[in-house]
């Protein structure tokens, strides 16, 4: 009896249960490649252009696994075994994340230093700002004079009660501009702001910034935050809906007066791989990256403003106005992050 | 005297082997959860006063008027259906039947993403109001907000409610008739005193499938922004940056679930719901009139159009408008990953969930079974969070292979776990094991511990006796498991995103990054393709369990 217990393959059962166990020993596993392997917070649809414009011109083979959460937590685990080489975000806080966890390496490029300038890269050379977006003021053009709002600190005045649409606070795009606040005004001044913000929502905040143009358009709200290139895909949208929803807005750049401290920008960048085993070829997607042809291509992509100084925006972007940005080096916006997160739960943004 | 000693080890290795094999089974599954205990034990950086003061209750009492919401819709619709359709006879019962199941297959996300933009106010439903009714804006009229509490609750019963269905249904098939004549002859109720008495063994377990589905769910809370403890991990996680006190509220969670549960197993225990005595087809159905024949069809039809046929016109229509063959052609190999790892993933689910539950449930070790039940719980981990309890578990593994002498002997290179499929594969074992695990325990609770002694009394061994007896008697169980598992993995989203190999896509990662920005135009396709997709094996299932 004792011994049939051990006549394991007797059957086509236990054959499954030693299929598996066999299959888990023998499965996949990966050895060291030499090409470039990219963790992507920026959705594939958006990446892939200039990953196959970069390989066409330098015949290096590019690889990406794209997850909105997790992949710093990724490379982490993984440590000195990872195999990333390089890394892309779309928002300066989750950058600082890496940054934080110690899993970028130095990156020393002279061309890329001098493609893009230092208030949009980190101090200590671990990432570089490699694109920009602006959070704007939208409002509708038939309800509201566009001239009754000039900062975003207006936004929280009484008399725009029930007219404001937003997407939750917690949202990165949010907190970053809720972290913008308080490096200007102060913890005790950008709370107020927020508590006055969140008294004058027309709705629970919800959607994402497209949903809040749709808001306008339908009139439940008159004034809306998103980032710019929203009401670029919006108004040159497949769908001829959408296009309707944007031709609804005037926009507004906040705090564009002289002595003001210019609008709130945010970036897509990113970072070298403090383990990578291709670093040289990694730098090269970098300055790729900040190179003329790729910055003019975010713009064409996605309505995003280049790093670049020596690059003018699309002709698109310019006809929307031109701006000043505020230039709060980008990294502070990381720093306040958590500040920023603890005000949006007080007030429940 | 040494040959004393190794028979002695060999014969307790031998008596034990089960067990032995059992218990590292279960301790490897219970390594990434292990992992995030670990990963709970840093600092939290004072941060739980914060999320005290200001958060936390708003967290718990969301998700648990979330849960018993779902649950008590999910019940109603379950219960509701599987009666009418086992004891009322009427045209077309056959095709009600079928398509009671259909929704299994929609994610509930999916469904969420298509019902915003049919309910909300920019949608066509309110439209069509305003335009007959003459109103011209949101202050002049009430409607319900579709995005909130109420409408999570609508969308995730209307998904979930199959998992009841199924299972109550195939456990009031098996009501024994003797019962229900007894209870006839005394004048009681054959649904309250009978049937569902009989059924609680197949209630409690789809309905704990349902909580744990409602607790990790985040696509569905986070596209309706609905602060629940999912939810509150990330923005504790991503928000603040601080992973510690994220796997903190993770872990509590998680113990909140199993104490959930441990209550209700507490509550029948003592009770023995297999019947004995030999199985009678079912004779009775109640003749009715007409009328009521159509009334119970529209009273079945009721679910199913919210939770299946409503989302996919919703999709269809989309589809319509920006049909594009080029999208087509290149969701081919797209579908070819998503075929390649649920049924990789199902078959090794449903052979160690097999595996399991003979080794304990069928032998009837309730301590090993206690060990290996809280090893099948990483479903009710929001998937994110169990992906970085995997993460780090695979990390660990890859030091230790590449550390150490005897594998690096194996290969010349060196050799990694991470970023493969087998870690994805692993991920999903520790995830849908439960699916696979209760569909097991709920066919063993039917079959009478008897027929196991009696073969034991024969002289037969344990593994002959499962083998033979018990598996053969479950196996329809055992297959309806793995096409569980099968839909759940197809429509599986963070987990796959997270741990997926380089420029590896599936359906669900495919039409996320569309729908993540709203982008509804473009999903809608690869979300209709997800919800085909799964509606082979939801089809299968349903055969499998009326046989």
């Amino acid at each position: 009896m004792v011994a049939q217990d051990f006549k394991i393959i007797n059957n086509k059962y236990n054959f499954c249960v030693v299929f598996c166990m066999v299959f888990f020993l023998i499965l996949p596993v990966r050895t060291i490649a030499s090409e470039l392997n990219i963790y992507s917070h920026r959705q594939p649809f958006l990446i892939n252009p200039f990953l196959e414009a970069f390989t066409k011109k330098t015949g290096i083979k590019t690889n990406v696994v794209y997850s909105t959460k997790g992949l710093a937590q990724r490379l982490k685990a993984e440590g000195q075994n990872t195999p990333a080489d390089v890394i892309l975000t779309v928002d300066i806080g989750r950058l600082q994340v890496y940054a934080d966890l110690k899993l970028l390496a130095e990156i020393n490029s002279d061309k890329l230093y001098k493609n893009i300038p230092s208030h949009l890269r980190s101090s200590d050379k671990t990432w570089v700002g490699l694109s920009k977006r602006s959070r704007i003021i939208v409002v509708s053009k038939s309800r509201i004079k566009p001239a009754s709002i000039s900062r975003i600190e207006d936004l929280a005045n009484p008399i725009w009660k029930n007219k404001i649409c937003t997407r939750p606070g917690s949202h990165v795009y949010n907190r970053a501009l809720m972290a913008s606040m308080i490096a200007a005004k102060g913890i005790d001044e950008a709370t107020k702001w927020a508590k006055g913000l969140v008294k004058n929502l027309a709705r629970r905040p919800q959607g994402n910034d497209r949903a809040q143009v749709k808001a306008i358009y339908e009139g439940q709200c008159d004034i809306a935050i998103i980032n710019n290139y929203y009401y670029g895909k919006l108004k040159y949208s497949d769908d001829p809906k959408q296009r309707k929803w944007a031709e609804e807005l005037s926009l507004i750049f906040p705090n564009q007066d002289k002595d003001d401290r210019g609008a709130h920008i945010n970036i897509s960048g990113g970072g070298i791989a403090k383990y990578s085993k291709n670093k040289k070829n990694a730098v090269k997607l970098l300055e790729f990256l900040s190179e003329e042809a790729s910055q003019k291509l975010y713009g064409t992509i996605n309505f995003e403003y280049p790093v670049n100084p020596k690059v003018k925006p699309t002709k698109i972007l310019q006809d929307w106005g031109t701006f000043r940005e505020d230039k709060l080096p980008i990294q502070r916006i990381a720093e306040f992050s958590l500040d920023a997160q603890k005000i949006i739960d007080v007030v429940g943004w | 005297m040494w040959w004393v000693g190794k028979i002695v080890v060999l014969n307790y290795f031998r008596t034990n082997v089960w067990n032995l094999t059992t218990v590292i089974i279960s301790l490897l599954l219970l390594w990434p959860i292990a992992s995030l205990i670990v990963l709970s034990f840093g600092d939290s950086q004072g941060l739980w006063k914060h999320l005290v003061e200001h958060v936390m209750f708003k967290y718990v009492t969301t998700t648990l008027t979330l849960m018993v919401g779902v649950l008590a819709l999910a019940l109603l619709f379950g219960i509701t259906t599987a009666w009418i359709v086992t004891n009322y006879d009427f045209p077309l019962k056959k095709y009600v039947d079928l398509i009671l199941i259909l929704p299994a297959a929609c994610p509930g996300y999916l469904v969420a993403y298509a019902y915003t933009d049919f309910f909300e106010y920019a949608g066509p439903i309110q439209g069509i109001l305003r335009n007959v009714m003459g109103w011209s804006n949101a202050s002049e009229y009430y409607f319900p907000e579709i995005r909130s509490v109420a409408g999570a609750i609508f969308v995730l019963a209307s998904v979930l409610y199959p998992y009841i269905y199924l299972l109550v249904r195939t456990a009031f098939s098996l009501t024994p008739t003797s019962l229900l004549e007894v209870s006839s002859i005394y004048g009681r109720s054959k649904f309250w005193n009978v049937s569902l008495p009989i059924a609680r063994p197949a209630i409690a377990a789809s309905s704990a499938l349902v909580c744990m589905e409602v607790v990790s769910d985040f696509g569905t809370v986070e596209y309706f922004s609905l602060e629940t403890l999912t939810l509150g991990i990330f923005n504790v996680w991503i928000g603040m940056n601080n992973i510690t006190a994220a796997s903190q509220i993770a872990i509590f969670t998680f113990l909140f679930i199993i104490l959930l549960l441990l209550v209700e197993t507490r509550s029948r225990s003592e009770k023995r719901f297999h019947d004995t005595s030999r199985h009678q087809s079912r004779l009775y159905t109640k003749e009715i009139s007409m009328a009521k024949r159509l009334g119970l069809i529209l009273l079945c039809s009721i679910p199913v159009l919210c939770g299946f046929f409503i989302p996919i016109s919703i999709l269809i229509s989309n589809i319509n408008q920006f049909f594009n063959f080029k999208d087509l052609t290149t969701i081919i190999p797209i579908l070819l990953n998503t075929m390649l790892v649920a049924s990789l993933g199902s078959i090794i689910i449903v052979s160690i969930a097999t595996f399991l539950a003979c080794t304990t449930a069928a032998k009837g070790n309730k301590k090993l079974q206690s060990f290996v039940n809280l090893s099948t719980m990483g479903y009710a981990f929001p998937g994110t969070m169990l992906a970085i309890g995997v993460l780090i578990m695979a990390g660990v593994v890859d030091r230790s292979l590449n550390n150490n002498y005897f594998f690096s002997y194996l290969s010349t290179k060196p050799i990694f776990v991470s970023g493969t499929l087998s870690v994805l594969l692993f991920a999903y074992l520790v995830r849908f094991l439960a699916v696979g695990y209760s569909a097991n325990l709920s066919g063993l609770s039917k079959i009478s511990a008897n027929l196991n002694w009696a073969s034991r009394t024969l002289s037969t061994s344990f593994s002959n006796t499962i083998t033979h007896v018990s598996i053969p008697l479950i196996k329809k169980s055992i297959i309806a498991g793995g096409l569980l598992a099968f839909v759940d993995i197809t429509k599986e989203l963070p987990m796959t995103l997270l741990l997926r190999p380089f420029n590896f896509e599936t359906l669900a990662t495919h039409t996320y990054q569309f729908a993540h920005d709203e982008l509804m135009a473009k999903a809608a396709l690869p979300a209709l393709i997800i919800i085909l997709f799964g509606l082979i094996p939801v089809i299968f299932l349903n055969n499998i369990l009326k046989k």
